[in-house]
């Protein structure tokens, strides 16, 4: 034991003299939850859009109404024809055109239906859908109201879990965590054996009869140690600035949070233990697991649509199954109970990574 | 009794490069063995085999009757080992550095300051620096320090002088003198043949053979040649000239000398080589007759038995 507090004191020593490193450590986690957060949203205000109403009525002027009251939208002009629409694109920068057929609410009330026209700018497919999907959304609030009004028809309501106003602080912010997180630790940890096999030092702590799983648990611990503090810092910022809920208990989410640590800074020791200096480490940590991280956890880009293969390799690495579990925890509350397997895969991980650490660390040829 | 018995080692690296070849020699109990050759002869690659941080493909080593291949565990607890490269950590102090081989070895600073004290002494000063500030003599005064932490038994030291300045050098080997009372067995690799004669016996390594082991006086009164020495100002057109030479001699420079080894009747070799001097232009100052050193030697058998 007394060798391991020896390892585990120069470890942080290491660190705390990095002082480039630590700054960068503790301060990227922050700054990059904020950049990711403010830059990564699907949430769109106030786009332009314009109206043409060929009807001009009572409902006509209703459903405009509706339309800049969801404040989704900002409606920058009112054009007299679809001419002048196509103006509006090429030079207000409209993003969206609807268009209200003559005689609106006479059609709604004698054949209880009607066409609305909409236009978009698909030259960014990403906002042209949102934006779809919220006229949609204003245009069934007003079908809605105009059926109770009027006793007749059927209506729809949706009654929307967990995320009840769709906010993609949802979707991303448990996503910055991951990454950020598998940054910090796998990225230190990984360098760490790589620079001491690049000095030399560890041909040094080899011949000593240090065991070698004190060598491991001795690069772990601090890097997690690191990380908690990163990921704490994310933590609160996600909650103060993104609002994002915790709806399950803070221990559990800490717990997850830990044996995530755990696995990250175990697969950035795998890398290490390959790597003969700290540049592959680092090219590898990058192309081989954050590159893939991004790719691949289902945090970008929707797993289940993805090609077989790819749906496939996503179980490998770690992330995964940390979105999963944390989504669960922070968004739908669950407990153990409810995620015990993603726990158990990240732990089984983990031991995996370490124990093909070991193996690799003293290779005599 | 042998403290080293090595017996037939081959390493080569994938497969091509014959880092080692069939090396056998032994090393006595309480002497200090140079390794004496060239870069890239393969001393570090058999320091390596030697430490058990790397396989040799082919061949037996026992230290003090353990298998170095197999029981390299029990091995490791035994040897002292002082790489080729600075191995510390240079962003730890001298003490802390100290303080953590200490840890790793299972040994305490106080329990063997007898053995570190004389190295100790000159290092304990800076022992609050950084180790990767210190000067290169004193980087390998603390590397030593912290090999010899745990009282070895068999002590490795691969080039421990490369680097250093002359007065760190000569300190170095009066340290290992006094490191010798305490019956640690000492095996030190060096490209300078100047510090072999430093050494109870030297083994000389040429493209990993081992070309000679003897003590350095042996080796010098073995030597073949009667051997002389002058200067002169047109390195580069002696040694051209020298190729269309009659006498049976071997000629190189030496630092800002030429050394010119004959190996006819002197009588009338030298004469010779002195009018063979006048015929082609070549000036010169005097010939003298010189008593050979270990580089000579080491430069007589690599051209004469080694490559025949």
């Amino acid at each position: 034991m007394k060798e391991l507090r020896m390892i585990l004191k120069k470890e942080f020593i290491h660190i705390i003299r990095d002082k480039i490193t630590l700054a960068l450590v503790l301060a990227m986690p922050i700054a990059l939850v904020l950049l990711f957060g403010f830059t990564i949203s699907t949430d769109i205000r106030n786009a332009k859009i314009s109206v043409l109403d060929q009807a001009k009525d009572s409902q006509s002027k209703l459903l405009v109404d509706k339309i800049t009251a969801s404040g989704y939208f900002q409606v920058v002009a009112y054009p007299e024809n679809e001419v002048e629409i196509d103006n509006d694109f090429k030079n207000k920068g409209i993003k969206l055109a609807i268009i209200i057929p003559p005689h609106f609410e006479d059609k709604l009330s004698k054949e209880h239906t009607a066409n609305l026209q909409v236009i978009n700018d698909v030259s960014d497919l990403n906002v042209a859908s949102i934006l779809n999907n919220y006229v949609r959304a204003v245009v069934q609030g007003y079908t809605e109201e105009y059926n109770q009004d009027s006793q007749a028809g059927f209506d729809i309501t949706t009654k929307m879990l967990y995320n009840p106003e769709s906010s993609s602080v949802y979707m991303f912010v448990p996503g910055i965590i991951t990454l950020i997180m598998v940054l910090v630790t796998a990225l230190m940890s990984s360098i760490t054996l790589a620079r001491e096999k690049e000095t030399g030092t560890m041909r040094m702590l080899l011949i000593t009869p240090v065991k070698k799983i004190h060598i491991i648990i001795g690069k772990v611990i601090p890097y997690m140690a690191i990380s908690f503090i990163g990921t704490i810092a994310i933590l609160i910022i996600s909650v103060t600035v993104f609002k994002m809920p915790i709806n399950g208990s803070l221990l559990m989410l800490l717990i997850l949070c830990i044996i995530f640590m755990l696995t990250s800074a175990s697969f950035g020791l795998l890398i290490s233990s390959i790597s003969q200096t700290q540049v592959d480490a680092m090219m590898i940590t990058m192309m081989g697991l954050f590159l893939p991280t991004v790719l691949l956890s289902g945090f970008l880009f929707p797993l289940n649509s993805m090609p077989m293969v790819f749906q496939v390799l996503a179980n490998v690495f770690p992330a995964k199954w940390f979105i999963l579990a944390i989504k669960d925890v922070m968004i739908k509350g669950s407990g153990i109970f409810d995620i015990w397997m993603y726990l158990l895969i990240l732990l089984v991980m983990a031991v995996v990574f370490i124990i093909f650490s070991l193996t690799r660390l003293d290779k005599r040829n | 009794m042998s403290a080293i018995c090595i017996e037939n080692v081959s390493k080569s690296y994938g497969g091509k490069v014959k880092a080692v070849r069939d090396v056998t020699f032994s090393v006595e109990e309480g002497e200090v063995f140079g390794l004496v050759g060239p870069d890239g002869a393969g001393k570090s690659t058999l320091f390596n085999i030697l430490t058990t941080l790397l396989l040799p493909d082919s061949g037996n080593i026992k230290m003090l009757g353990m298998d170095v291949i197999d029981d390299y565990k029990a091995v490791r607890q035994i040897i002292g080992y002082l790489p080729g490269t600075f191995s510390l950590y240079p962003d730890l102090s001298v003490q802390e550095n100290l303080d953590f081989f200490a840890v790793m070895y299972k040994s305490s600073i106080a329990e063997n300051m007898s053995i570190i004290e004389p190295i100790w002494k000159q290092i304990s000063p800076f022992k609050d620096r950084k180790a990767g500030k210190l000067s290169g003599g004193m980087k390998q005064k603390l590397a030593l320090c912290c090999a010899l932490i745990h009282c070895p038994k068999v002590l490795f030291l691969d080039e421990p002088t490369t680097g250093v300045d002359p007065v760190s050098r000569k300190e170095f080997w009066d340290i290992l003198k006094s490191i010798r009372k305490h019956g640690i067995t000492v095996v030190v690799s060096t490209p300078y043949m100047d510090e072999a004669t430093r050494c109870d016996r030297i083994a000389m390594i040429q493209e990993g053979k081992i070309i000679g082991i003897n003590t350095p006086a042996t080796f010098i009164e073995n030597f073949k040649g009667k051997l002389y020495t002058f200067k002169s100002e047109d390195i580069f057109s002696l040694l051209n000239a020298m190729e269309s030479c009659p006498l049976d001699c071997n000629y190189y420079p030496y630092g800002e000398h030429c050394h010119i080894a004959f190996y006819d009747d002197i009588a009338t070799a030298l004469p010779q080589f002195e009018k063979f001097l006048s015929d082609n232009n070549l000036q010169h100052d005097e010939i003298r007759a010189i008593a050979p050193s270990v580089e000579d030697c080491f430069i007589e058998i690599v051209q004469r038995d080694f490559s025949h």
